[in-house]
């Protein structure tokens, strides 16, 4: 009897570790190929970053962006040559065909993962960067048009990268550090870096992202001050880096100051509506727009809840309730207001 | 040849077309519904600009905004929707004892009787006329009395306001309550009408756009405390609570115990609806908007039809559909014996120690177990289950049978006798409060959310809670006395 069931508890482990795919050694040899298929492509990744904005791709570069040691990193660079993806000619680093088609694969499958993320979930913003970075090695080219197919063919992702399609070249990262923007000329957020990820979490919980216009008035050597969607922000010039700006030069400073937005709008006050903010988009944006929040609408206040949030708007002719975070992602005129 | 040439030659052209629209299609900019939806309702305002007349002077909107300012101040906003909800449920609570009266009158004193003595006239066994008549159909006659009534008041005083256009003003007041817990204005509606029925407010909470805060007001609509637990509440709170102060006291200290647990529930539903937006819906989409439709007078006779039609009915339909197998399960377990007891008895036993453990029985938790179809079953299952298992002879109907008891002294007793203390009443209240929802909200929620697992989160977490925390109180008393 205790033969017996020594024998299945013998054959039980070792089916546990021996099974073809659900056992020990094939999960672990599982994730041991995925984790060098990874870095594979973070190093392809890196390369061609490096390559499309004029800077050489080094050894250390490659241990330094995939944190593994510089040896393991020779190691990983041999085996990539010995596939076929990049070349390593008198010590310099090139991408050959193949690689260069997979990281333009990697690279627009983690930014069509982002657009997914940022418009049709609901997941906070800090988090899209990481659960990208995963998602990235999972997807296949089919699997990645299909989701383009769906989110309708975005051009850019949430940080303002431009996505790359089939058999296009990446752009080299556009515009200039804010550190470096002139004073009052407003410039538009081109992108934002989502790396560390500490510093772009702590960008997007002021509300800073791509597409808002900015006016940097004060630069010191421990902040820069600037104004943006009717707020004044003051950062770290360390933050501030990882927004790079473009200038806008056919609008003034002044327009920017004199924004105004719809949680502003006091009781009794008629405005026309200019747009939504950048800051409102996916689902959001679309139940707004739907609801008749478009362009040179006129909008009035109709009330305010006794809990003093939301507040009812008149707009063509119907009452829509909206909270004050929603609000403030609606720029108004009241200067060119027209009596309803 | 020149077939095949013609092929070839309307191929290349189409596939030219389909390559330009492709190209097309990747530069377009994610803006296009935003310019679409613009010229849309630029088009939309020129041509109703054409078509429609408007009057110089604005009589019913100057109006509507009297009745909003008076409904939304800050002074009488909260009174109004007080006044007019105790009035909603007073009115079904109160007016419901008199049909349910009479319904139980013909369909359990009077048709039962006369379906047992047609089943001995035409020869049935004992046991299929009590699998019939004393299972079945006693038990989805008890259901129809008990539910029918209240829902049938209840639905169309409730279809009248929203009709009216008073309960999205009732979202706009409460919004930044259900803001701060993480949920919708609108919540407010589903939770109000949970009170009348589970299964109906997880429906209501269709009125719900944004997919993050309609799965919290689903999950949570079972701690509003629905139609079918009053009765309990009240029959538990008279007999245990209103009886350990002075008799003039009685009726008050019960009624405030009952609020009391109500208003738990509701503290509930923050809580809960806080917790679920911070934890397991954190990824699911969020937006907000409410519109506040204009009062229209409410087409009275409109509303009754159709709340009966599509809410009372509707609910009263699933209900029976889980009362029958419900009634034979209940007959079932309490004549079938294995080794000289009933299989009834043999549950109860083996549910005891955990009954005890929590300041309740095996009696209730098996009762609970078997009445998942309805709550308006429970108590006559405990009554007839704590009958069965005394071995007491003076009162029932014999096994199997549900039945009511109108002195509260001998019920009062015959639970006494079943061992039950103040501890247990309390505690059937809280759980009474805190379980699983019946089996028709169950069955809504899967059709509603098409998901097992919102399913299962939406039966166990209640149920869950309700173990936590008559656990707790259990143990504290237990210290203290």
């Amino acid at each position: 009897m205790e033969n017996v069931s020594l024998v299945i508890l013998a054959s039980l482990t070792a089916a546990l570790v021996l099974l073809p795919k659900w056992g020990l050694i094939a999960r672990w040899r599982e994730s041991r190929r995925m984790t060098e298929k990874c870095r594979r492509e973070d190093a392809l990744k890196y390369i061609l970053k490096r390559e499309v904005n004029g800077q050489t791709p080094t050894l250390n570069g490659v241990a330094g962006a995939l944190e593994i040691h510089s040896n393991k990193a020779a190691e990983l660079l041999s085996e990539m040559e010995r596939r076929g993806l990049i070349s390593f000619d008198c010590g310099q680093l090139r991408l050959r065909h193949a690689g260069r088609e997979l990281a333009l694969h990697v690279i627009r499958a983690h930014r069509l993962w982002e657009s997914y993320l940022a418009d049709q979930t609901g997941v906070e913003e800090a988090k899209w960067h990481h659960l990208a970075e995963r998602k990235e090695h999972l997807m296949t080219p089919d699997e990645a048009e299909e989701l383009s197919a769906r989110l309708g063919h975005p051009v850019r992702d949430p940080h303002g990268d431009a996505i790359p399609t089939v058999g296009e070249e990446l752009a080299a990262d556009a515009g200039q550090s804010l550190n470096s923007a002139p004073l009052n000329a407003v410039m538009q957020i081109e992108h934002i870096e989502d790396e560390p990820e500490t510093v772009y979490a702590q960008l997007s919980a002021v509300g800073i992202r791509p597409g808002m216009r900015v006016c940097v008035f004060e630069k010191s050597p421990e902040r820069i001050r600037f104004w943006a969607d009717g707020q004044e922000h003051v950062l770290a010039p360390i933050l501030a880096h990882n927004i790079s700006v473009i200038p806008l030069p056919e609008s003034a400073g002044q327009d920017l100051f004199d924004e105004e937005f719809l949680a502003g709008l006091k009781p009794g006050q008629n405005a026309r509506i200019l747009g939504l903010t950048t800051a409102c988009r996916g689902a959001e944006r679309r139940r707004l727009l739907d609801l008749g929040f478009v362009p040179g609408t006129s909008i009035e206040v109709e009330m305010v809840s006794p809990g003093g949030d939301p507040t009812a708007y008149r707009v063509r002719g119907t009452l829509i309730a909206l909270r004050r975070e929603q609000a403030r992602l609606i720029r108004i005129s009241t200067s060119e207001a027209q009596p309803l | 040849m020149n077939a095949d040439q013609a092929d070839a030659g309307a191929e290349s052209p189409a596939e030219d077309i389909l390559r330009t629209a492709q190209r097309l299609r990747q530069g377009i900019t994610g803006d296009l519904h935003e310019y679409w939806v613009e010229a849309i309702y630029a088009d939309a305002a020129r041509i109703a600009d054409r078509a429609v007349s408007r009057p110089e002077k604005k009589a019913r909107p100057t109006w509507d905004r009297t009745i909003d300012r008076i409904v939304t101040s800050r002074l009488w906003g909260f009174p109004i929707m007080a006044v007019l909800f105790t009035g909603m449920f007073w009115i079904t609570i109160s007016g419901a004892n008199i049909p349910s009266g009479w319904i139980s009158n013909l369909l359990i004193d009077r048709i039962c009787p006369l379906l047992r003595q047609s089943a001995d006239a035409v020869g049935f066994p004992w046991w299929l006329k009590g699998l019939l008549v004393d299972g079945i159909y006693l038990c989805t006659a008890w259901i129809i009395a008990v539910m029918l009534p209240p829902m049938a008041i209840f639905f169309p005083l409730f279809t009248i306001l929203e009709d009216y256009g008073y309960l999205p003003r009732v979202a706009f007041n409460l919004d930044n309550l259900f803001r701060k817990a993480g949920a919708h204005g609108k919540q407010s509606m589903s939770m109000m009408m949970g009170f009348g029925c589970n299964s109906a407010g997880v429906v209501a909470t269709r009125i719900i756009d944004s997919p993050r805060e309609r799965l919290i007001a689903i999950l949570t609509n079972n701690f509003a405390l629905c139609n079918g637990r009053w009765p309990t509440q009240f029959l538990i709170a008279s007999v245990f609570i209103g009886s350990l102060v002075p008799a003039y006291l009685a009726g008050f200290v019960a009624a405030a115990s009952v609020t009391g647990i109500a208003m738990l529930g509701v503290a509930a539903t923050f809580v809960i609806s806080w917790l679920l937006s911070r934890s397991v819906l954190k990824g699911e989409v969020s937006t907000f908007s409410l519109e506040l439709p204009p009062y229209r007078p409410p087409r009275i006779w409109q509303a009754i039809y159709t709340s009966l039609l599509d809410r009372t009915l509707f609910v009263l339909w699933r209900a029976i559909v889980f009362a029958v197998p419900a009634g034979a399960v209940i007959w079932l377990s309490a004549n079938l014996s294995i080794g000289g007891q009933s299989i009834a008895e043999h549950f109860v036993n083996l549910l005891n120690p955990i009954g005890l453990l929590i300041g309740l029985n095996g009696v209730i938790l098996f009762a609970y177990v078997v009445a998942i179809p309805a709550n308006e079953i429970v108590i006559p299952t405990i009554l007839m289950l704590t009958v069965l298992t005394t071995g007491s002879t003076a009162m029932g109907q014999g096994a199997g049978v549900l039945f009511e008891i109108q002195s509260e002294g001998a019920l009062r007793e015959l639970l006494h006798s079943g061992g039950w203390t103040l501890l247990t009443a309390v505690n059937l209240m809280l759980f009474s409060l805190l379980h699983n929802p019946c089996s028709t909200t169950i069955y809504t929620i899967y059709r509603e959310t098409g998901s097992a697992r919102w399913t299962a989160i939406a039966t166990l977490l209640p149920l869950a809670m309700g173990f936590a925390v008559t656990f707790t109180v259990a143990a504290i008393w237990r210290m203290f006395t």
